[in-house]
Order: C-alpha cells, then sequence, then structure tokens
C-alpha cells in the first residue's frame, strides 16, 4: 500500500500532459499502486470532461453563424492579395554571391547611416514635449481594477480639445490618420483630460500610438496582478513612455 | 480538449500557396479561420467586448495571419501566435472603451438552460446544475486565471498560454492549479 498520495499540482499537471518526463513516470506508477490517487484522478477527469461539456453547451449555441465573417474575410484577403508583397532584403533570391555581398555591404552602409541620422528624430517626436507633463485624478486601485471603474473619462478627445493640443505643438494641419491626439498617462491608469496630460502622438513613428496602446494594457495589467503599483506606473509613463515600454513590454509581446 | 483545435493544424503552409498560387494561401487561411474562430470567440467573451468587435478582431487576426505568412514570418506555434494577437487587440478594443450594446454575457444563464426543450431524466437536471455551477466558479475566477484556464480548455498548452499572456511557465501552472482546485472544491471534493 501507498504511504504517501500525490500533490494537487502533480495530478493536474498530469492530467494535462505537463510533466516532466521522469516525474510523469512515478506518477504514472503511482497511480498504478494507489486506488485514493486514482480516484482523485478520475474525479478532475471528470471535473475537466464536465467543464468542457458546459462551456460547449454554453457558448456554441449563441456563436453567430459564420457565413457572413467568412465571406467578409474572403474579400479582404482578396483585395489584401492584390497588394504586391514587400519582401524583405532577406527573402530575395540569391543568384550570385558576389553581387549578393557587395550590394549587402552597401546597403548596410546606408542603412546604418540611415539609422543613426533619423533615430533621434523619430524618438524625438514619439516622446511628448516639456510642456506634457502628465496629470492623474485620484483614483483606487479597485477603481483601475474594476471593469467600467476607470472609465468616467471618454477615449474619445473632443474636437476643441485636439485643436487646442495641436496648436500647443505648433502643428497647423494635421492629416488624417497622421496623429492620434492621445492621453500621456491613459484613463485607465488614472490620468486626467487636461491639456497637460494630452500630446499629438504620430502612427508613423516607430514609438507609434499602436505600440503605446501595448504599454497601456500591459501596465493595467501588472497594476492589477498587483506586481507593480499605480503611482509608479502613472510616473514611469508620464517620465518617458519609450522607456516604460522597453521595461514593462516583454520581448515575446511586442 | 476542444475536438476543434486538436485537429492536426494544415502546417506548415505549402509553399506554392504562399509563392505560386497567392489564392492558395488566402483558401488557407480561410481554413484556419474556420477552425480556429469558435475556439477564439469563446476566448473573447472573458474579456466582456461586444460580439462584433470580437468578430472585427477575428478579422484583423486573421489578415494578420495572411501579411504573416505571405512574409515567410515564423510558422512554429502558429496556434500561440493566433491567440496572442487576438488577445492584444481585444486588451485594446476594451481599454478603448468600445463597449456597445450586444455584449456577450460571461456569467452562465439559466434561460440557456431552462430553455432546452429535451425533457430530461433527473440526471440530465443533476449534469446541468453541475455544468452551473462550474461556470460560476470560472466566472468567478480572477481574470488572468480565467484566462489561463480558458486557454487550456482551448487546447493549448502551458507554453503556449504563457506565451499568449506574457507570463511565465511556473505562473500558468500555478493560476490552472488554482483554478482547478476552486472547481474540484466546488464538486465537493475537499482535495483533487
Amino acid at each position: 500500500m501507498s504511504e504517501y498520495h500525490l500533490s494537487e499540482q502533480d495530478l493536474i499537471l498530469a492530467a494535462d500532459g505537463e510533466l516532466p518526463a521522469r516525474r510523469k513516470a512515478e506518477v504514472a506508477a503511482h497511480l498504478e499502486s494507489c486506488w485514493a490517487c486514482r480516484a482523485r484522478m478520475q474525479s478532475l477527469e471528470g471535473t475537466i470532461t464536465e467543464l468542457v461539456r458546459a462551456r460547449n453547451r454554453e457558448l456554441n449555441s449563441k456563436l453567430p453563424s459564420a457565413d457572413g465573417p467568412r465571406a467578409l474575410l474572403r474579400a479582404r484577403l482578396a483585395e489584401a492579395a492584390a497588394v504586391p508583397v514587400r519582401r524583405n532584403w532577406f527573402t530575395l533570391p540569391v543568384t550570385s554571391w558576389g553581387r549578393m555581398s557587395v550590394a549587402a555591404g552597401a546597403f548596410v552602409a546606408v542603412f546604418v547611416g540611415i539609422v543613426i541620422t533619423f533615430a533621434a528624430r523619430v524618438n524625438a517626436e514619439a516622446k511628448p514635449r516639456p510642456i506634457t507633463t502628465g496629470e492623474t485624478r485620484p483614483i483606487t486601485l479597485r477603481e483601475v481594477c474594476e471593469y467600467g471603474k476607470a472609465q468616467v473619462i471618454s477615449p474619445d478627445i473632443p474636437e476643441d480639445k485636439q485643436r487646442a493640443v495641436f496648436a500647443m505643438y505648433g502643428i497647423k494641419s494635421p492629416k488624417p490618420g497622421e496623429f492620434e491626439v492621445d492621453y500621456l498617462i491613459t484613463p485607465d491608469l488614472g490620468g486626467t483630460e487636461s491639456i497637460r496630460n494630452l500630446w499629438p502622438e504620430p502612427y508613423s513613428a516607430r514609438w507609434n500610438a499602436h505600440v503605446k496602446d501595448q504599454l497601456e494594457q500591459r501596465l493595467h495589467e501588472l497594476v492589477c496582478s498587483g506586481k507593480l503599483d499605480l503611482a509608479t506606473a502613472q510616473h514611469d509613463m508620464a517620465v518617458d513612455w519609450i522607456a516604460a515600454y522597453k521595461k514593462y513590454v516583454p520581448a515575446s509581446a511586442r | 480538449m476542444s475536438a476543434e483545435v486538436t485537429k492536426s493544424l494544415p502546417f506548415p503552409i505549402a509553399e506554392s500557396a504562399r509563392s505560386g498560387a497567392p489564392s492558395s494561401l488566402e483558401e488557407q487561411v480561410i481554413s484556419l479561420f474556420d477552425q480556429f474562430r469558435a475556439p477564439l470567440l469563446r476566448y473573447l467573451r472573458g474579456f466582456q467586448i461586444p460580439v462584433q468587435d470580437a468578430e472585427e478582431i477575428l478579422q484583423e487576426v486573421f489578415l494578420s495571419l495572411f501579411q504573416h505568412l505571405r512574409l515567410r514570418r515564423p510558422e512554429t506555434n502558429l496556434q500561440g501566435w493566433i491567440f496572442r494577437v487576438a488577445h492584444n487587440l481585444a486588451l485594446r478594443s476594451r481599454l478603448r472603451g468600445k463597449r456597445r450594446a450586444g455584449r456577450f454575457s460571461y456569467a452562465p444563464e439559466v434561460s440557456a438552460f431552462a430553455a432546452d426543450p429535451a425533457p430530461g431524466p433527473e440526471e440530465v437536471a443533476a449534469a446541468r446544475q453541475r455544468q452551473q455551477r462550474l461556470l460560476a466558479v470560472v466566472h468567478a475566477l480572477p481574470e488572468q486565471d480565467r484566462f489561463c484556464l480558458t486557454l487550456r480548455a482551448e487546447g493549448l498548452r502551458y507554453r503556449e498560454i504563457a506565451e499568449v499572456l506574457g507570463m511565465s511557465l511556473g505562473a500558468v501552472a500555478n493560476s490552472i492549479e488554482k483554478s482547478m482546485v476552486r472547481l474540484m472544491r466546488s464538486e465537493g471534493h475537499s482535495n483533487v
């Protein structure tokens, strides 16, 4: 008779096929000999089975038909396929190593020059000027993390306020899609709608509005999972959001 | 776990699909859309975003996938890639506050069970009660735990879940263990 029983973790990892090989063999051997653990494993499997049935039962019946979305996707794919692929250098077929080497050398030289010349400029454009200091309102962690409670400020910034921000930055006629007037400290993390918390964020720069969205999501996750305090998140976002992105957004999520 | 995602994926994408016949690649992406649409919509319900937004997110995911494959980017773990892109887009959609009518409700709905026309025996009724109880436990889980469990239910391995959610492998294992223990206790098992 077994003198010990498997831990909950062992049973769950075994059920999910996530045990290391050696431990897997030990657990399998234990299950063969221990009726109590085998019964626990069967209970676990039974719960998993019922959960899957419950999810399928609850969710599948409510899924909208796929016909419309599939037709829409097909049309969009056809549209996308009509645009030639912009292949990067490394996917070009190699016909001559010599020619490729010379061309690669020239390419690298030009590329490095461009990067050195423009990197600072792009980053400068992507960062707000010192006039945008960021501003926060009193907010509790609960309000931040309970969905909806932090949403007292509309994500849509009024036109007149946007015009004021552009004027503050000396941008006379912004083209549609060129900038997003955005909150420096997102309202979801306690940012205000003060003009000091707004700036024109370019879409075209490497560090653009979409990238900042990622940072905002990440900081929200970290704050609400207790891994980062709210004040630090607000501070880091206000001081240098690009540095904050590099610090908090894992490479795998970029 | 889900039968839909345990089917073998049509990877690697055939070379002819990417180079000679673009329509073939389109068909492969449509095939993946058919395969992953239901699992993704089920997963996105956890974000409590409107169904229209969830459908639009799916369109963006598969258009991005098309470009990803056309540009010959890595095909390893496309399932994880698809869920990760959907997850990020859903977070963004939610944070942008695109909340309209027609939102999914994640809470188990009693009416969905009551409306079932099949008048089952007592065992069927008991099974449904059990399922309702399990869904209520899932609904009450912290969001990150619910995401982990839902991704597992959709057939992702721990490593893939870790990549989708930006967590460590150990954190995923702990989260799933915690959720499973809660589910088991709701069933009256004092320990697993």
